[in-house]
């Protein structure tokens, strides 16, 4: 604890904020454009604010247990750890979190992590059909975060580091630098996972309200639902982070950082606006097939 | 090879009677309560389904939810005084049951029907027909999460809205179609405003066509999912687009012609492989069926001429005792009305024969059986039901 900067906590919570001020202007806009797409107008920019305020002030009359209620706080936890332990903005002290040297497994196991809280959370729902969503998720979470792995395993070998700060570094100096043009594979393997990890078709058969009776977000209501929200607007910027350093170059400045998080988002956007989706094992055979032989060729080419 | 081959070995050999013994509290069953309020069930019904893993061993559907009695509430109104309930039965496509009705009437009470009104009724029970397949087009990219295309279906069937609300002044139940005629002509401009939704409905069609039906995971999730047998055709009634799907061309416009349709060209659409995207891709060659039929019809309709009988006075109107049997080709298969008259004021018996009838409940519950539990909602969808049609 001796040499713990305690200045990089109030920094953390300014790169939390950001970020989910971030996220919920993002999530609307995204909402947007595949609103557009159909042919609606959509929702207003503001209405995540809207539903979050309105879903905070409310709260519940039942209770179903205590791990029940920690599923949401579970998930929460999972997007602000995954942000803060990895560096936002590259070469900034304020805005470089509290990574590490080894931050790298951590942040593997921070994707992770909110998913087997949100599974610990809806077994204790008592709902007999949480069963079937727990299932589900877990085999597609599982499915296809074994690319993004394999891609992670890649590019550490590659970099011969678990440090994401010393990844970005790696490729500074130009875009020909970036992992994507000096193992694409790697990036072939890590992009088809986070189209499976982003709950967006066709990989969203897991919180479909037409083929699954009930999700997560019915089940939870008032305040733990607004948790769920927050996350919802946290976690895939605090992923898309992630996929930013290790494999486009990372960000150096607030700026590139909101535009390589709007395109890498929009890839599972331009997806999922036009795709049906598949059913849990279709999905894991696509990932076993596809995307996990490019992971493990990824390997080969380092 | 799927991975979900039915395997009944492992589940209890049926009853003669077709139930089955499931021990529930052995741990390898779970019975699920599917509906009403679920957004994977096709309007107010629901489906006790028992599944072992993901694969539903049984399939029981439950009913009775929109029940509102249309048939004994006729049976208390005059003749006249039935004719706007009627449209009621079914919301996505009221006008066929207007048609039925007055088809019906009009035989009974010996009424003669002006010819420019059996051309308007043709044109009105077409355009009910795309509205129909544009919201199941929707409905069925929606089950399997596609959901720009309903969408953009809406929006298409939002522009014939627009055509009925001109043409009738209603958008949704229009009771247009009298016993005797319908109530008015055409509104001018009429046919140009037409022609006008009809290449937005297949520019539409033409997208949906690339999106949905070129969809390699659409392709995936239907292509050999829901496969109706045709042995089952006639057991089970099946009608319209499912039995054509089938392989079958069975269609009442062509079987049992009525109003003008002996006098236009058209094809029936049919498929061979009968599952759900077959029939889907039947409904979607029929919209352009329906848009070709409703152009030959503005283009051969004669342009003067009365468009309503001389009825007597309704409000003592007598009709001479009789029954008969009307029927037409919906959206969903043949649509039947069984009148029966005993020279009061008053229907004797009226019988409405929905298609969602026999294709939401018996047959459902047969196709429910190994399917995967998240196929549920796409194979109710592709049946095309509509509730209401069974709680007559």
């Amino acid at each position: 604890m001796t040499d713990f900067d305690w200045m990089k906590i109030p920094y953390a919570l300014l790169t939390v904020f950001i970020v989910v001020n971030f996220g919920m202007l993002l999530g609307a806009f995204i909402q947007k454009i595949g609103a557009r797409v159909g042919r609606r107008h959509g929702i207003p920019i503001w209405q995540y604010y809207a539903d979050l305020i309105k879903n905070y002030g409310l709260r519940t009359s039942i209770t179903h247990g205590a791990m029940f209620y920690l599923g949401p706080v579970f998930r929460l936890t999972g997007g602000v750890g995954l942000l803060l332990f990895v560096p936002t903005i590259y070469g900034s002290y304020m805005f470089s979190n509290f990574s590490f040297a080894g931050d790298l497994i951590l942040a593997l196991y921070f994707v992770f992590f909110g998913t087997l809280g949100m599974a610990l959370g809806d077994g204790e729902s008592g709902h007999p059909n949480a069963a079937i969503g727990i299932t589900r998720g877990l085999s597609q979470v599982t499915a296809a975060e074994l690319p993004f792995a394999l891609a992670v395993f890649a590019v550490a070998l590659q970099y011969q580091t678990l440090s994401v700060t010393d990844i970005v570094a790696a490729q500074q100096g130009g875009m020909h630098n970036w992992t994507l043009f000096t193992n694409p594979l790697a990036v072939a393997a890590a992009m088809l996972g986070f189209l499976g990890s982003m709950m967006r078709p066709p990989f969203d058969v897991v919180i479909a309200p037409q083929e699954i009776p009930i999700g997560p977000p019915t089940e939870y209501h008032s305040s733990y639902l607004a948790l769920m929200q927050t996350n919802r607007a946290i976690f895939p910027i605090a992923k898309i982070v992630i996929y930013m350093n290790l494999f486009f170059g990372g960000a150096a400045s607030w700026p590139v950082f909101f535009l390589k998080v709007f395109a890498l988002y929009m890839v599972s956007v331009i997806v999922g606006v036009v795709f049906p989706r598949f059913r849990v094992e279709q999905s894991i055979r696509w990932f076993l097939i596809w995307a996990l032989p490019i992971g493990v060729l990824a390997i080969l080419w380092v | 090879m799927s991975l979900f081959a039915p395997d009944r070995s492992q589940y209890p050999a049926p009853n003669p009677d077709g139930s089955l013994d499931i021990d529930l509290s052995s741990g390898k069953y779970l019975k699920l309560w599917h509906g009403p309020n679920h957004p994977g069930i096709t309007g107010n019904m629901s489906v006790e389904i028992t599944v072992c893993g993901d694969e539903v061993v049984e399939g029981k559907t439950h009913v009775g939810y929109l029940h509102r009695g249309f048939e004994k509430l006729m049976e208390r109104r005059t003749f006249i005084q039935c004719f706007p309930i009627v449209c009621r039965i079914c919301v996505p496509e009221p006008d066929f049951n207007e048609y039925c009705y007055a088809a019906a009437v009009e035989e009974l009470a010996g009424l003669e029907v002006p010819e420019k009104a059996h051309w308007m009724r043709t044109l009105i029970l077409e355009m009910g027909r795309i509205n129909s397949y544009l919201m199941y087009l929707g409905g069925q990219a929606g089950a399997l999460g596609q959901g720009v295309i309903g969408q953009w279906t809406t929006y298409a069937r939002d522009l014939m809205l627009d055509r009925f609300e001109e043409m009738t002044g209603a958008r949704i139940y229009h009771m247009f179609i009298l016993p005797g005629g319908v109530r008015d002509d055409l509104p001018e401009g009429f046919a140009a405003r037409m022609e006008e939704t009809l290449r937005e409905i297949e520019s539409t069609v033409a997208d949906v066509e690339k999106v949905m039906f070129h969809n390699a995971v659409f392709k995936k999730r239907t292509v050999g999912v829901g496969v109706i047998d045709p042995a089952w055709l006639d057991p089970y009634g099946i009608t319209g687009p499912n039995a054509r799907a089938a392989g079958v061309a069975r269609d009442v416009r062509k079987d049992h012609p009525y109003l003008v349709y002996p006098q236009l060209d058209f094809e029936v659409a049919t498929g061979q492989d009968s599952d759900i995207y077959t029939r889907a891709e039947v409904r979607r060659r029929d919209v352009l069926t329906s848009v070709d039929l409703i152009r030959q019809i503005l283009a051969r309709m004669p342009q003067d001429g009365p468009v309503m009988a001389k009825l007597p006075n309704v409000l003592h109107w007598k009709i001479p005792p009789g029954e008969t049997y009307v029927r037409g080709e919906c959206s969903r298969g043949e649509y039947g009305y069984y009148l029966v008259t005993d020279g009061s004021g008053y229907p004797r018996r009226v019988n409405v024969r929905g298609p969602s009838y026999t294709h939401a409940m018996a047959l459902l519950e047969r196709m429910l059986v190994n399917c995967n539990i998240s196929d549920i909602a796409a194979l109710m969808v592709s049946l095309h039901t509509y509730p209401p049609e069974i709680e007559r």
